[in-house]
């Protein structure tokens, strides 16, 4: 068996109710797929919420970053509670506040100015990403 | 749509169904899943469908707690694992009728692109299944 290194799990909340979950969701595979596909897997909340043991002992051995939408937190509180806690959190209502010109509205395909969002926030995932690899290289 | 021993039996008189994806994330069927959701809240029947948000649901936020159990519902499965239908029965949910999309996939002949772009396919079998899902709520909680 060859055991992965240098990889950390992004579990994004993918909320329906609000547009903030669908940039939580398209910002992680922003990161997935472009800005840093060899360093990230993403693992289906719902999966490890429903019991996915994969998923689970995943994040029990690998840094993960929770991405949330809104303050309820819900896949940090997930996977707080069924692995341990997340390395980091990043919160689309947060990162947000810095972009206020940028307005989201739309929970199923984004706008231009969404997009932009959403690649903010991925950007900001990916900086996470490479700071806790680095951490774990360090050691 | 699926009959199993998970679909309810019970009678019930509200005026409004759960609808309940499973939103996954690794797969195009899941984004599928979603795209079906808000045809049906937002377009199809905005007065008449409610959507359920799983991960506040299984962190028992209201109202996401109380519309499963105060509705009929519906979940959507985007794979075989069937996630939103678990955690749909484990929240007290009265299943009414599942969706299974690989299954639709099948039946419609659609293959949608990948989780991101889930491409033409993924959007006119995300259409075909809206239709079913509002078809079924009607049948339901009536027109």
């Amino acid at each position: 068996m060859t055991l992965a290194t240098g990889k950390v799990g992004v579990i994004c909340c993918s909320g329906e109710d609000l547009p903030e979950g669908t940039i939580s969701r398209v910002a992680t595979r922003l990161v997935l797929e472009k800005l840093r596909p060899d360093q990230t897997v993403t693992l289906c909340l719902p999966l490890f919420l429903a019991g996915g043991e994969d998923e689970r002992a995943f994040a029990r051995v690998f840094p993960t970053i929770a991405v949330d939408g809104c303050s309820k937190k819900c896949a940090e509180a997930g996977t707080k509670k069924f692995s341990g806690k997340p390395v980091a959190t990043i919160l689309v209502s947060e990162v947000m506040k810095k972009y206020p010109h940028l307005k989201v509205k739309s929970r199923e395909k984004l706008e231009p100015q969404e997009m932009e969002l959403a690649t903010k926030v991925a950007e900001e995932i990916a900086r996470k990403v490479d700071e806790i690899l680095c951490r774990t290289a360090k050691k | 749509m699926q009959n199993s021993q998970e679909v309810s039996s019970q009678p019930f008189t509200e005026d409004k169904v759960a609808v309940i994806p499973c939103a996954g994330m690794d797969k195009a069927l899941g984004s599928v899943a979603r795209a079906c959701a808000f045809k049906v809240v937002e377009k199809l029947r905005p007065g008449k469908a409610v959507l359920v948000c799983i991960p506040p649901l299984v962190a028992g936020v209201k109202p996401y707690s109380e519309m499963v159990k105060t509705y009929p519902s519906i979940p959507i499965d985007g794979c075989a694992e069937r996630c939103a239908t678990k955690i749909a029965v484990k929240n007290g949910a009265r299943i009414k009728a599942r969706i299974l999309i690989p299954e639709s996939a099948q039946k419609h002949n659609l293959k949608p692109g990948s989780a991101s772009d889930i491409g033409p396919d993924g959007e006119e079998l995300a259409e075909k299944i809206a239709e079913e899902i509002a078809a079924e709520i009607d049948r339901l909680v009536g027109k």
